[in-house]
């Protein structure tokens, strides 16, 4: 301290190197440090770092049977991890120059359908080995050492010192006395912050426009199609049959909505159907279409059991009862499957009447109810 | 050493000279011996916390190679790659290039499974560490800021599993997707909008994959990678807590300093972690997304689950009864708002919250370096037994089709089963816990004051039998021990103090053959050792005279005497 | 009888291009339209020949049907009425309350449920068990001939049921199959306590059968809904699937994420919570 006090604030006068470090470098000189061995050097390092050493247990003797064994050991599997490392690079590189190929093609059985557990036995092999080989090395050989190390509470010279710091430099700010700034500066603040948050706004979209979600390509007229686009004759589905459709519109089977299960019912079924109310026409004939998409969390159903009439979600096991309008009848769906009113046009193919009357899929804060 | 330098204490070697010079630009010798001396505890349970570092790393050298070949676009391409049963299938660009790094990249498939084995276990290892830290009571002042760090990572975690597992956009993950998206539409209120703002439109769109992408490689990683740093960084600071044990104290550690043993372990330990989950990756199959085919919202497969982390989602989904709230005005709070958005934040919240909660019910509010064995603190490790049976009852029924399947069982019973079991099983669960930990409370108090059971049956004159107990410590009149109890394991069995010189043991062979352990006793007579006969066996948290401290290994291990190292 | 219906197909290729969708996916397009054409004139050249063929089996059989049948029909007779009488009736027609009548069902449904081992029933029960067969190929096929001749119905194709395009079959079996009996035909669960099968041990026959008949709760798939080249390919991708390596190690069951999670908790937790104990103990 007093060195720093004698220095010229600035250039041109002489400058006396300060203390190394203060504190262990005035109390030991290099000479007396020169004189101590490594050990007592380690001890008086640790001592500084509050850390003292109570006891330890050597490593095995030199050149003692145990040693001898543990070294055997660990060099052993470092050795072993070594060759697994090799050989990996073997296979991988050998692949398909002078081992076989390691593509993969259906039929194959042999070596390239061993080609990734081959690599994942050697890589694991070897890494594990390599760990292994570390914590032997440590538990059978090093010594074993016994620290103890205090732990300091947080110090109060610290606090009281930095308390006053920070609060004379706030105080020689004078923020407190000058409210035009603080003022300034928080409504600044506020605007910054809102204004750094605004391009987010770009991620909004507003989801009642045009009604997205209460609406499908479903239309008056639109075609029933399957899945390769052609369309469905009431003569030719079996009773007890459920055929996956789409609307004929471009890309119609890929759109999340407006799948559609059309399901010929059989005779049974047919007379014990209940329809919803003001539903009874939308089927046709033994013909009901329902939507594909569980009312519970979007999930395909289709899960149809011909005999039960239940239609089973695979996701959360909801159950619809198709001969009761699709209403839910275990789990946790709460929404009978909208049903799509369909008839047959001119050229004797299914078409829909309507799209669907209510939003299909999964119910939501404003979903109309009907 | 010999020191033939000019300047007295100058390095000679090389080596030396050169970490001299380092010094003398970078100023590191002090902190570096700093680090270096830092003592660490050296107990099991303490590894936790690093296996999931570790697969963590492993999650970011992985990852990083998969980006080279991954493709995050939902544009409609054809497949012609080397998987025959889906040539010529249209599927999005991100199941196309999924498929390629799987079949065509050499070692591709391999990656991919170590990456996914690797987010599994990253997983898992936070929700073991976690339990370490509540059952032994870790998350007390001071560390009430890492608990409430580690729970918001364990949270991101669970984000970048979620993430991560849509990208292939296969018909799993699609499949997975679909009901995020449901769960985003079931918010009450703006529900639809934060739908509309993360998909850009209504379900599927065409941005969600490239979202999910950037979310997963930058967003998340660079946050949980900071939330890492400082959580050790606090560690560091705060020093590592520590179980009772003899000379262990609120005010020190007692372990192995960081240089070399406490180092080598954690080395050996991030290899076996890397090790194990390349061994995974090779040997067992995972997420096969070739066998589950290109996202089409009109199909899905029976049995789709998420991966095991977001299961205790479905599960509760799963059970959930069929509630939707009609508020007038056409209004609907839709019944999958309660098991997902509810649950799970209630859950999270709890968990982030608990150590204030318990702060303010047990007025304790002092700082605490040692922790506590789950016993002698029956209301919190009930509770947790409580929250743990829930969890892992909620996951179960994730799988319950499954199960159902599997062994036969009706799937409406295993979800009746799945419903009553989450209401009924907590709270007995919370009993019998709680009943454990005051039996094993009151043993541990039995053996201190009456000694170690030795199994030798005495007839005493008046034809009474007896059976004859070690004491552990000096005895006072009545044969009753004066040790008390001190949060410590106490001896419970006799070569635990020593009784039997035969449990000397390697962790997988004995150590030394019987023959000498056979002269050892002879020679000794039963009992202690000669000179460990004068050491005080009490398991006290004060250090006592005598007593030196002793790393804990296991806690079943804590307290024995030290036995000599061969 | 079903089999003239096989030819309805041929004129939907007209519809379909008449109902005019401009699909942006062009190419691929044109090659299912291609194959749906190939698959329209197998189909009928097909549908002409198994016409040919049941009528010469049939046109006898029925028209002796009173007095003197062909041998395997009286042999599949004596079996019926030896091992099916009491469920099914005997005339086919069925019992109230104990089994279904088997007219129309035809020998599709005949050859799934017995050869399945479900025939005869053990007990009653909501599904019938998959077990050995009772009766052997040869007693299989005399009672298919019975049942075909005295109730009619869907008839069983014979010669190659793989012959399909693989990955054709792969999306209509994803679209169809997969929703009950999982992405690889592991089976799954259905509602209380019924079980869609696993189709490992099916052999292409059953589950053409299957498809063809719709046993128990499996929905019908007529030839009208899936054709028969549709159904080769379902049953090619089937097959191809259950029979390939899995390249990726060990396959644990191919049911996705439980069975992972298992392994992750029961291999992975536990091997490192025994290393790091390993760890932690002391020489």
């Amino acid at each position: 301290m007093t060195a720093r006090e004698d220095r010229p604030g600035s250039a041109g006068g002489h400058d006396i190197p300060g203390p190394h470090h203060g504190g262990p470098d005035d109390d030991y000189t290099p000479e007396q440090l020169a004189a101590m061995s490594r050990e007592d050097l380690d001890r008086l390092g640790a001592s500084y770092d509050g850390v003292e050493v109570l006891h330890v247990d050597p490593g095995p003797e030199p050149g003692s049977r145990l040693e001898k064994r543990a070294i055997r050991q660990v060099g052993f599997t470092f050795a072993l991890a070594g060759l697994a490392a090799f050989v990996f690079v073997v296979i991988y590189v050998g692949s398909g120059w002078f081992l076989p190929d390691w593509h993969w093609t259906i039929t194959e059985q042999g070596w390239s359908a061993f080609f990734t557990p081959l690599l994942g036995l050697l890589m694991g092999l070897s890494l594990a080995l390599v760990g292994i080989g570390l914590v032997l090395y440590t538990k059978k050989l090093l010594p074993h050492e016994t620290a103890v190390q205090d732990k300091h509470d947080g110090s109060h010279f610290d606090r009281v010192t930095t308390g006053a710091t920070l609060v004379g430099g706030l105080h020689n700010s004078g923020l407190a006395r000058r409210k035009l700034i603080t003022r300034s500066l928080a409504f600044m603040g506020g605007g910054l912050g809102l204004m750094l948050l605004m391009p987010l706004g770009g991620l909004i979209k507003n989801p009642n426009k045009g009604n997205p979600l209460g609406t499908t390509n479903w239309a008056k007229g639109v075609r029933l199609v399957r899945n390769d686009g052609s369309p469905i004759r009431p003569g030719d589905q079996e009773p007890g049959s459920l055929e996956t459709v789409f609307p004929a519109v471009p890309g119609g089977n890929i759109q999340a909505d407006a799948a559609t299960m059309l399901i010929r019912l059989r005779p049974e079924q047919v007379e014990e159907a209940q329809p919803r109310i003001g539903q009874a026409d939308f089927g046709y004939g033994e013909y009901v279409a329902y939507s594909k998409i569980c009312t519970h969390a979007g999930c395909p159903v289709s899960l149809y059991e011909q005999e039960t009439s239940r239609i089973l979600c695979p996701c959360h096991q909801s159950q619809f009862d198709v001969t009761q309008g699709a209403k839910p009848v275990f789990g946790p769906a709460t929404r009978s499957l909208p049903q799509l009113p369909i008839t047959v046009d001119d050229e004797g193919y299914f078409v829909a009447r309507r799209d669907y009357i209510e939003a299909v899929g999964p119910t939501y804060w404003n979903r109309e109810r009907i | 050493m010999a020191r033939t330098a000019t300047a007295p204490g100058a390095p000679t070697s090389r080596l030396g000279k050169a970490a001299f010079e380092i010094d003398d630009r970078l100023i590191v010798a002090g902190p570096l011996r700093r680090t270096l001396n830092k003592v660490f505890p050296d107990h099991w349970s303490f590894l936790l916390g690093e296996i999931a570092l570790y697969s963590f790393v492993v999650l970011l050298l992985s990852g990083t190679y998969l980006t080279f070949f991954f493709d995050a676009s939902m544009k409609e391409v054809v497949y012609d790659g080397s998987y025959a049963p889906l040539r010529g299938v249209e599927m999005s660009a991100a199941y196309d290039s999924a498929l390629q790094m799987s079949f065509d990249v050499r070692g591709g498939l391999f990656l991919r499974q170590v990456h996914h084995w690797a987010a599994l276990l990253f997983v898992a290892s936070i929700v073991v560490h976690l339990l370490r830290i509540f059952f032994t009571g870790a998350f007390r002042r001071p560390r009430e800021t890492n608990w409430l760090i580690g729970v918001v990572m364990l949270v991101l975690s669970l984000l970048m599993g979620v993430t991560g597992y849509s990208l292939p956009d296969d018909l799993l993950s699609g499949t997975g997707l679909r009901i995020i998206s449901a769960i985003l539409l079931s918010i009450p209120v703006v529900g639809t909008w934060v739908h509309f703002a993360v998909f850009n439109g209504d379900y599927v769109g065409e941005n969600i994959i490239g979202r999910f992408y950037i979310a997963h490689v930058l967003l998340f990683p660079a946050i949980l990678l900071g939330l890492i740093a400082v959580h050790l960084l606090i560690l560091v600071k705060q020093k590592h807590t520590q179980f009772a044990g003899p000379g262990r104290t609120e005010h020190n550690v007692v372990g192995n300093r960081l240089f070399p043993t406490f180092a080598a372990k954690a080395t050996g330990l991030f290899f076996v972690v890397f090790g194990l989950i390349a061994l995974l990756g090779g040997l067992v199959q995972i997420n096969p997304i070739w066998l589950w085919g290109p996202y089409n919202p009109s199909q899905v497969s029976a049995a789709s689950q998420p991966d095991w982390y977001i299961m205790f989602l479905d599960g509760s989904t799963r059970l959930f009864p069929a509630w939707d709230i009609n508020l007038p005005g056409s209004y609907t709070i839709p019944a999958l708002f309660w098991p997902t958005v509810v649950i799970a934040g209630a859950m999270f919240t709890l968990l982030a919250l608990y150590p204030m909660i318990e702060r303010k019910l047990t007025r304790d509010t002092a700082s605490h370096h040692l922790l506590q064995r789950p016993r002698d603190v029956p209301v919190r490790t009930s509770l947790g037994v409580m929250g743990l049976t829930f969890y892992v009852w909620l996951m179960m029924s994730g799988g319950n089709d499954v199960i159902a399947d599997k062994f036969q069982i009706s799937l409406n019973a295993m979800t009746w089963i799945g419903r009553i079991g989450v209401i009924i099983l907590p709270p007995i669960a919370y009993a019998i816990t709680y009943r454990i930990c005051l039996g094993l409370q009151m043993h541990d108090r039995q053996v201190l004051e009456h000694g170690i059971e030795t199994g030798v049956i005495r007839r005493l004159p008046n034809g009474e039998f007896i059976e004859v107990h070690q004491p552990l410590g000096p005895v006072d009149a009545h044969g009753h021990g004066a040790l008390a109890y001190g949060g410590a394991p106490v001896p419970k069995k006799m070569n635990q103090i020593g009784g039997a010189r035969r449990a000397i043991r390697g962790f997988f062979s004995p150590i030394e053959p019987p023959a000498r352990v056979e002269l050892e006793q002879r020679a000794e007579g039963r009992g202690l050792s000669p000179q460990e006969s004068d050491r005080e066996l009490t398991t006290s948290g004060r250090p006592t005279e005598g007593g030196r401290p002793s790393e804990g290994g296991r806690p079943s291990e804590g307290g024995r005497p030290q036995e000599p190292r061969d | 009888m079903s089999i003239p219906n096989t030819q309805s197909d041929a004129p939907l290729d007209e519809a379909e291009s008449a109902s005019g969708n401009p699909v942006r996916r062009a190419r691929a397009r044109r090659r299912s339209k291609q194959r749906r054409r190939m698959a329209n004139v197998a189909g009928l050249l097909l549908a002409l020949v198994l016409t040919g063929a049941t009528y010469s089996v049939f046109a006898p059989a029925q028209a002796a049907e009173d007095d003197n049948e062909s041998a395997a029909e009286a042999a599949g007779r004596q079996l019926y009425e030896h091992s099916c009488i009491t469920c099914h009736g005997s005339n086919l027609q069925g019992v109230e309350g104990r089994g279904p009548s088997l007219i129309g069902v035809g020998e599709a449904a005949v050859y799934f449920q017995v050869h399945t081992g479900r025939m005869p029933l053990t007990r009653q029960s909501s599904q019938g068990l998959d077990k050995p067969a009772v009766f052997s190929d040869e007693e299989i096929d005399q009672l298919m001939a019975y049942v075909q001749a005295n109730g009619g119905g869907p008839t069983l194709p014979s010669g190659d049921l793989r012959d399909g395009d693989l990955a054709a079959g792969g999306e209509l079996f994803r679209l169809n199959c997969a929703s009950c009996h999982n992405f690889v035909g592991e089976g799954g669960a259905l509602s209380s306590g019924k079980w869609a099968p696993s189709l490992r041990d099916a052999n292409d026959r059953t589950i053409y059968a299957a498809m063809l008949s719709g046993p128990e709760n499996m929905p019908v798939f007529g030839d009208n809904q899936l054709t028969p080249e549709q159904k080769r390919s379902i049953i090619n991708y089937v097959q191809t699937v259950a029979e390939q390596a899995d390249p990726g190690g060990a396959g644990v069951g191919r049911i996705g994420p439980v069975a992972e999670g298992l392994v992750i908790w029961v291999v992975g937790i536990s091997a490192l919570m025994f290393g790091i104990f390993w760890m932690g103990s002391k020489a």
